[in-house]
């Protein structure tokens, strides 16, 4: 269950309780308005599987959770709903559309019906080619410590996979399950003893 | 009627608030901006998996509001609120000649998201123009502001290392934070190749340890979380809201109003006093008037002037105090981003560190100090960092799944990254001027910023290249980034000049007690006042300036002299 199924479960129970504690148990429960709870999607289901599918690929469980653990492809919705502008919606799922028609092109089936070795198999030529560098367009403004823009093959398919990546190890499961964290670390220690499995901290320290 | 009015409430307003409440004299703070409180506005308790769209502003909002704001490093959701929007607050630029103006209007100004560094001047700094001709002498040099900045580094906090270096003065600091081991190894490799060179841990305005003063402001001991900008509760860092307007509150004697927008000072044509500030509210536009015996305008650089040169009149057309025509000019910032980065492959693997510290390194001034310089007056420092690499992945780099996560768990590599801030010098050409035609939503003429870098700063900016180049390669180190120029102007967020003090009413504005030429009872020390840029970070001596000028303009009151 991600966190925006348990918020809207939270709120539904509340409502209930609510309505019990006034009185209002003769009143029929307006279910329809319970069932309007959960928030629009941004992305068609089909779009959100796919989604889903590729932030299970690229942060897969392993010892610890994944991306869809940590919520990843609930909150990438919510952004494309809250925070994107309409050039980042179109780019992103965009890259959905191509990563999509590269799997159908491979075997015939969509990216989020594949098992997760065709999926891995299939993501990892299109990662490397989507990522490869090209010169910068006409008119781009220069790469520098200002425009730190990476010209790549397919941008959209950048901007998804930082989006997976940034959502994931910001998330309270990446910053403390896969790496650590703590808000107030306390006295700082200059020189603590580091081993192989010593992990980073999830943020690093002075900019 | 007041004993004292002080225009602005942040780096320079506050400690003006306070050492005037403190020697007894009724205050009344005028800030532009609405009010916040210290702690409760803040988002310093939230997770960063708490702060929505991962901490990012949306970005149709970004473009339409924070398109000047946006370029500043510290602006982010959860530190929004404290950023002008700047589809609100316009100023024009010429064509090709950008300037960065980064802003916060609301009680406490930009002392609540400051970088916090904190460097003395030197008696080279103040030397300097008299030295070299640029600019006018300073009418004062560091010994007349030494016992100043020892007041204020004792009540705001200054974590710092003596040194003994004449170009950056030692001060009475809380203790230092402490190097890392990879901050050790680079300081070993620069000052083994580099005899004149020091790397020295950055002075900064965090309570490493808080000391008796801050804990009686209930401010507490920092706890390296590194999120400064957003406020911080524990008062670790110094604000304002942390420590200046509390310590003036706690006299009795302080009065605030908030959303009070200056318009103008009106000046007696007899006695060439001050007598009044004309206000605006921010929500409903009424205009209202404040009285008071002593004015300190601490409106930050550029609003200073703005101020003094909308103020003017029948008899001063040009602005208030401006005979000299100095008002608006000479506007400087820092050279700033100009950054090497490089890999320490000899950085210990079996080190590594707890604690996100509230400050770097910093490599003081030694170009036209211990060595001289390719064919430029003047200076640099550098701030900098060495931390270890690892953690969340660059998603640019080819990789996905449990390799990538197994790889971004291992430490990585120790990464060196510094950043020189260069001293721009006082040009009259670069300067604020009222807009002809556009005004602001309250009816004020709009600010026309017209500044660039000039043929010293380009001269500068190579070496600060060459030697960041030099240095991370002395450490052993491999480049793996570096800027190739500054960025614009306004960036460093380190404006100053625009109203100097000066010995001569002709060529400057303020005298070297701060007080104005041509209004002996109106103080100005905010950035200004400053006669020239040096290239530390400058809130300290406006810090000190203006616990000096207020001491000045209290015994000034009680001989009667104003």
């Amino acid at each position: 269950m991600n966190m925006d199924d348990m918020i809207n479960l939270n709120r539904r129970s509340m409502m209930q309780q609510a309505l019990l504690l006034i009185g209002a148990t003769a009143v029929p429960v307006d279910m329809a308005l319970a069932a309007k709870a959960p928030r629009k999607r941004f992305l068609v289901p089909a779009q959100y599987q796919l989604l889903s599918a590729l932030a299970d690929t690229i942060v897969p469980v392993t010892d610890t959770p994944g991306a869809l653990a940590a919520g990843v492809p609930a909150k990438i919705d919510g952004m494309l709903s809250r925070w994107a502008s309409a050039e980042t919606r179109t780019k992103v799922t965009g890259a959905l559309g191509r990563l999509n028609a590269a799997a159908l092109a491979k075997s015939k089936k969509g990216f989020a019906a594949m098992t997760a070795a065709e999926r891995k198999a299939l993501l990892t030529d299109h990662d490397k080619a989507a990522l490869k560098s090209v010169p910068p367009p006409p008119g781009a403004p220069k790469v520098s410590f200002f425009t730190p823009i990476s010209y790549v093959v397919d941008p959209g398919y950048l901007a998804l996979k930082g989006l997976i990546i940034n959502l994931y190890y910001g998330s309270e499961i990446g910053s403390t399950k896969e790496l650590i964290y703590e808000h107030s670390p306390g006295p700082y220690q200059p020189s603590i003893k580091a081993t192989e499995a010593t992990r980073p901290w999830a943020s690093s320290g002075p900019i | 009627m007041y004993d004292a009015i002080v225009i602005g409430s942040g780096m320079s307003g506050g400690i003006a608030a306070k050492e005037l409440c403190e020697r007894g004299l009724k205050v009344l703070v005028i800030e532009r901006g609405r009010k916040i409180e210290h702690g409760v506005d803040y988002n310093d308790s939230q997770m960063p998996w708490e702060l929505p769209n991962n901490n990012q502003i949306p970005e149709d909002e970004l473009a339409r509001d924070y398109a000047i704001q946006r370029q500043c490093y510290a602006v982010n959701h959860a530190t929004k609120q404290f950023w002008v929007k700047d589809s609100e607050h316009p100023y024009t630029t010429p064509e090709g000649k950008p300037f960065s103006w980064i802003r916060g209007y609301h009680l406490g100004g930009r002392s609540i998201m400051w970088g916090r560094q904190s460097y003395r001047l030197s008696e080279m700094d103040f030397a300097a123009n008299a030295k070299d001709g640029h600019g006018v002498d300073w009418p004062i040099r560091y010994n007349d502001l030494a016992p100043w900045y020892d007041h204020i580094e004792k009540f705001v906090g200054v974590a710092g290392s003596k040194e003994g270096l004449p170009q950056l003065p030692d001060g009475d600091f809380i203790p230092p934070f402490e190097m890392n081991d990879g901050e050790k190894l680079f300081k070993a490799g620069v000052e083994a190749k580099f005899a004149g060179r020091k790397v020295i841990i950055g002075r900064n305005a965090n309570l490493s340890v808080a000391q008796p003063q801050h804990e009686e402001l209930g401010r507490q001991s920092c706890q390296n979380r590194s999120i400064c900008e957003r406020g911080c509760s524990l008062g670790a860092n110094y604000s304002s809201l942390s420590a200046a307007l509390p310590a003036a509150e706690r006299t009795g004697n302080l009065t605030i109003v908030t959303d009070a927008i200056v318009h103008s000072l009106v000046q007696d044509p007899k006695t060439g006093k001050i007598t009044q500030v004309r206000v605006i509210d921010a929500n409903t536009k009424v205009g209202k008037t404040y009285t008071a015996k002593v004015f300190f305008l601490n409106a930050s650089a550029i609003p200073s002037a703005h101020i003094l040169l909308n103020s003017r009149n029948e008899a001063n057309p040009n602005g208030l105090c401006n005979k000299s025509d100095q008002v608006g000019r000479n506007l400087m910032d820092h050279m700033y981003a100009l950054t090497t980065a490089g890999i320490l492959p000899q950085g210990p693997k079996d080190s590594y560190y707890k604690g996100r510290r509230p400050t770097g390194i910093y490599i003081p001034r030694f170009r036209n100090v211990t060595e001289d310089a390719d064919g430029y007056v003047r200076g640099y420092g550098y701030q900098g960092g060495v931390v270890r690499m690892g953690g969340k992945p660059n998603a640019g780099m080819p990789g996905f799944g449990a390799e990538m996560k197994a790889s971004a768990r291992k430490l990585g590599p120790w990464l060196v990254y510094i950043s020189g801030f260069g001293e721009m010098l006082p040009d009259p050409n670069n300067r604020v001027t009222l807009h002809s035609a556009r005004k602001d939503k309250w009816g004020l003429p709009i600010l026309h910023i017209d500044c660039a870098m000039g043929a010293n700063e380009s001269k500068m900016a190579k070496q600060i290249l060459a030697d960041g180049k030099a240095m991370v390669e002395a450490a052993g180190g491999m480049i793996v980034a570096q800027a190739t120029e500054p960025g614009p102007p306004g960036l460093g967020i380190h404006e100053m000049g625009t109203a100097r003090m000066g010995r001569d009413p002709m060529t400057s504005v303020f005298n070297g007690l701060n007080q104005a030429h041509e209004a002996s009872n109106l103080f100005c020390t905010d950035g200004a006042v400053m006669t020239s840029s040096g290239c530390q970070n400058p809130s300290l001596t406006y810090m000190a300036l203006t616990a000096r000028a207020a001491d000045t303009a209290v015994k000034m009151l009680k001989e009667g002299a104003l």
